[in-house]
């Protein structure tokens, strides 16, 4: 591997990359709403398709045009997962995909699949805004790090349990580099170190699902899970306990804040639908009228510059809502699922 | 009534669809495409092989080679100069075999590659164009070919068969055009970069199959999907090491192979089937390669397909002796027991690969064959069966089993990086139709356990209330005679040269409809039972062992039983062969009071084959003749060892 870098004793580059910062995952960073977000998208567009079968469809990254369009570009590639940027060049970025980490130095232009045969199917990827070096990989059985920008990488597994350690959802605390956490199947971990060694902050008896850090406060997380609900952190993911009011009865998929108002929260599942909080939590209001009957609540996300809500149902596209989820509309991807909404900022490239 | 010949037109039309019992990868996936009327294929229409030993080897090397050209010839020769798409990926393979056609070959090749494949079902025909055309395709043909390789990303999938497709294509490709630059592979790694990471994952997998077992083992359908990269190896690798190990595989697949068919059917537990096999036992690319290399069964229709990629390159490999007999005697009754082992479990489990314990035994007239029960895959495993011998096992279905219908997303989330939700919707669309119903007859479930000794099947469940579903299907062919319910709880039935006894251990009731199917009424019987704490105990026989039918039923009859379903299901029943089973769901079992040690399993252990666990080293014996594959030392050893007396089979 490459040379290690101990970023984590680095002092804070917060103060020069936080106009830049890259927001991963619905939820945008305010601080960088001034100059506008650029959004991009993770989609399938799946007409049963199985490996090997000749895409007929186009799946893979889609870029929001200025004209509001959503236009593809990249590799036609149908399990493309997640995406997350260099915020030092914009055109450096990776994404997590069925044959590993595929990234691009280029924007897009060439790719390398920078992970080997050992390291498959990460579901997350993360780059550590404040160590832009360092990439965190969310893979099926672990984590993995890189610290030479994709060079190479290594698994960081200290403090993860042999088995349990299935991972879904991987996102570094934007206020320090180093300090990451992990939706795992056993639960939540935190660490503190860039990987060096991770500790359970929270258990879970079946997947975490997602991982968000609030735009207004960084120490609010919200996690999404197969069985416990949805949990809320207010102390940097320290501590965890269920919102109450969000049943645990089925799979909870996807949770966002809206960047533009703070006390707005979008959470969704499978079963459920759509659920929206306009107090910050407390209590929430089912939003499902006006979408589709067969609901396959998949992604929700919210822009940050419009505090427009997006909601991706499984196999039918995405919707937008102006009202935050009281009337919709749909936007675009027909007959796909989107993964991932991402949203970079447009002054940072 | 139907002729047979007229029956079997109806059999070609309808089988001459892929979806009918292609693998779901499918066949389109690598540009294959079938003529309108498929037919006219001398070995799938015509006689039933003779399944007579040929004992001399350039006999049966010309048989082989005879084999192999039939499909060459069909292939070729369903090939349209006017209709280009006659002319697919494997219809160009054969044509440079044939060194026909090479200008049209170049100028379809060109046209294809515009609009290249993603994934490993169009990497290894792509693969073998490349090599079999290196000297016959046109400078432009394969600059196309190769710019293929550079401008799609290919996707790597998640299963193994994907990943040996996968890695076996990059490996070749990387070999064929090596100090390449990252720029021009569609990986971003060079040549070299591209051939490391190859090599090291097949020998991952190599190890893996001859230390904890195969993990896809005895699949009806992938079974190809390992059998051509391992032939595009053995062939085309440059690195000699490679090369044999490629050949070696191959030898282990087909010994494998050999000993769990009968008279060229494979059945038995596989890690792998689908909805056609699992009761058309015969209807499966696995025939395609018993008749390829045994010549004791029909290939099926279109030669499974993919068979045309393997008997393109097929002439490079000779079947040892050694497996050819193996396949071929069935005049020995013998129990072959073999350590697999399960798919990957990414969670929700304590190991990665789980040990599968999988007990062959095989008669003249029939076989049976199962695992311990539990999932080694979740949605195409089949756990036991009985199957017994057909003259002609076209259109039969020659086999009896239950199963417990489980659809579950937390068995799914096992083996798949997938979000609960959607997998159970999304598989009944990709090419496994029954996944979610209750009337299937594939899969295996955490709720089954199965103790098999000789011919005895005794399989337990213990469902918890509210799991989807909450019943068990037992299966009876519309194939069976004389099916009897008889007052004493037993059901019989006769199946070819096998009389059958099947005890539901729990009420039931019949159902005639498969709602997943194309064809819903088949003529097959489904035993529903509708009870969550339940049983099936099957008990084979050959006809010749009895005076008749009624006999046997008063054998059966006169068995000691005795079982309960509460609170756990449990069962003592003496078998026909005055073995004492006890069984427990849940526990150990017992064979005349010596409970049965799984931790003691081999790898292999036989008559034919034998291993250690974690050895990489099988020895493979029929009468004098021996073959041992040395992993560890990359060696193949044949050896005619001393005969013993009285010794006319070695099988015991």
């Amino acid at each position: 591997m490459g040379k290690v870098r101990p970023f984590w004793a680095i002092p804070t580059l917060a103060a020069a990359f936080v106009a830049a910062l890259v927001s991963t995952g619905p939820g945008a960073y305010a601080a960088s709403a001034a100059t506008g977000h650029d959004m991009y998208l993770c989609a399938g567009v799946n007409r049963d398709y199985i490996v090997g079968a000749k895409l007929v469809t186009l799946s893979g990254l889609y870029r929001r045009t200025a004209k509001g369009e959503y236009e593809h570009f990249g590799p036609n590639y149908p399990q493309i997962f997640a995406i997350s940027f260099d915020p030092r060049n914009h055109k450096v970025f990776y994404t997590a995909t069925i044959n590993g980490c595929v990234q691009t130095s280029d924007g897009g232009e060439s790719w390398r699949i920078s992970t080997s045969w050992d390291m498959t199917e990460p579901k997350d990827v993360c780059v550590d805004g404040n160590a832009p070096d360092n990439v965190y990989l969310a893979l099926p059985d672990g984590i993995a790090v890189s610290n030479d920008r994709g060079g190479t990488w290594v698994r960081r597994e200290k403090g993860l349990p042999a088995r349990g350690k299935y991972t879904q959802s991987i996102k570094v605390d934007r206020t320090r580099a180093g300090r990451v956490l992990a939706g795992c199947e056993s639960g939540i971990y935190l660490t503190e170190n860039g990987a060096e060694s991770w500790r359970k902050v929270q258990a879970a008896t079946a997947t975490v699902t997602q991982l968000q850090q609030s735009p207004h406060d960084p120490k609010l997380w919200l996690a999404t899970t197969q069985n416990e609900g949805v949990l809320i952190s207010r102390d940097g993911g320290r501590n965890w306990k269920r919102i109450g009011g969000l049943s645990t009865e089925h799979a909870w998929y996807s949770v966002a804040f809206d960047p533009t108002h703070e006390s707005r929260w979008v959470v969704c599942g499978w079963k459920y639908g759509i659920l929206t909080s306009e107090d910050a939590g407390r209590t929430w209001t089912v939003r499902n009228q006006g979408l589709p009957d067969y609901h396959g609540a998949f992604r929700v996300s919210v822009d940050p510059d419009s505090g427009r809500l997006y909601f991706n149902i499984w196999r039918r596209g995405f919707y937008a809502s102006d009202d935050f989820g009281r009337s919709w509309h749909f936007e675009g991807i027909e007959g796909g699922t989107v993964y991932n909404f991402t949203y970079i900022s447009k002054g940072a490239k | 009534m139907k002729t047979m010949e007229s029956r079997k037109l109806m059999m070609t039309a309808r089988r001459a669809s892929p979806a009918t019992f292609l693998s779901a990868a499918a066949l389109g996936l690598a540009g294959i495409v079938f003529p309108s009327v498929a037919g006219a294929q001398p070995s799938y229409t015509g006689p039933v092989p003779s399944r007579a030993v040929i004992e001399r080897a350039d006999y049966r090397r010309e048989a082989y080679v005879k084999r192999i050209d039939e499909v060459l010839n069909w292939r070729s020769g369903r090939v349209d100069r006017n209709n280009p798409a006659t002319l697919d990926m494997a219809a160009i393979c054969v044509k440079l075999v044939q060194g026909e056609d090479l200008d049209l070959c170049s100028a379809r090749v060109i046209e294809l590659m515009k609009d290249p494949g993603t994934g490993p079902f169009w990497m290894f025909p792509a693969v073998a164009v490349a090599y079999l055309g290196k000297d016959k395709l046109s400078p432009e043909a394969r600059a196309s070919l190769r710019a293929a390789w550079s401008k799609v990303l290919q996707m790597r999938g998640d299963t193994e068969n994907h990943w040996a497709m996968y890695y076996t294509s990059l490996y070749l490709m990387s070999e064929l055009y090596p100090n390449e630059a990252g720029t021009t592979w569609y990986s971003g790694k060079s040549s070299e970069e591209n051939l490391t990471e190859s090599k090291g994952y097949l020998i991952h997998w190599m190890d893996l199959a001859t230390t904890l077992g195969q993990g896809e083992f005895n699949p009806t359908h992938y079974i190809g999907e390992y059998m051509i990269p391992m032939l595009f190896l053995a062939t085309w690798a440059k690195d000699p090491k490679m090369r044999i190990r490629g050949h070696m595989m191959i030898d282990w697949l087909m010994a494998d192979h050999a000993a769990s068919t009968l008279n060229g059917v494979l059945r038995g537990a596989n890690a792998r089937t689908d909805d056609t096999s699992v009761t058309e036992r015969w209807n499966a690319l696995a025939s395609f390669f018993s008749w390829m290399m045994f010549g004791n069964t029909p290939p099926p229709a279109n030669y499974g397909g993919w068979g045309i990629y393997f008997a393109a390159v097929a002439k490079n490999y000779t079947l040892p002796e050694v497996i050819y007999r193996i396949a071929m005697d069935r005049d020995h009754d013998y129990t072959q027991r073999d350590l697999k082992r399960s798919r990957r479990r990414w969670r929700y489990s304590d190991v990665d690969y789980a040990p599968v314990y999988k007990t062959n035994y095989m008669r003249h007239d029939y076989a049976v064959g199962s695992y311990e029960g539990g999932i080694t895959d979740p949605i195409q495993a089949h756990v036991w069966d009985v199957t017994w011998d057909v003259p002609d096992p076209r259109g039969v279905n020659n086999t009896m089993f239950s199963l417990h219908p489980i659809s579950s997303a937390q068995d799914m989330q096992m083996y798949f990086a997938e979000v609960p939700d959607w997998m159970q919707l999304g598989v009944t669309r990709e090419g496994k139709p029954s996944y979610d119903s209750a009337d299937k007859m594939l899969g295996s479930s955490r709720f089954e356990r199965v103790l098999q000794d000789k011919d005895t099947v005794i399989a337990l469940y213990d469902i918890p209330p509210g799991t989807r579903f909450e019943h068990i299907n037992g299966y009876f062919s519309k194939d069976l005679k004389n099916l009897t319910e008889d007052p004493s709880g037993w059901i019989f039935a006769q199946g070819g040269n096998t009389y059958l006894a099947y005890r539901p251990l729990a009420p039931y009731t019949w159902g005639t409809t498969w709602s997943w199917a194309k064809d819903k009424d088949k003529g097959d019987r489904r035993l529903i039972s509708p009870h969550l704490k339940n049983g099936t105990i099957v008990q084979a026989a050959s006809a010749n062992e009895f005076k008749n039918f009624a006999d046997f039923q008063a054998a059966i009859r006169a068995l000691p039983l005795s079982f309960n379903l509460e609170p756990t299901p449990t069962v003592t029943f003496k078998s026909l062969r005055g073995n004492l089973l006890r069984f427990t769901y849940g526990e150990s079992p017992s064979i005349n009071g010596k409970r049965v040690d799984y931790s003691k399993w081999k790898l292999f252990e036989g008559p034919y084959l034998n291993a250690e666990k974690g050895s990489r080293r099988l020895v493979i014996t029929h009468g004098e003749l021996e073959r041992i594959l040395d992993f560890n030392t990359l060696s193949i050893v044949d050896r005619v060892l001393p005969e013993k007396a009285g010794d006319a089979g070695s099988s015991r």
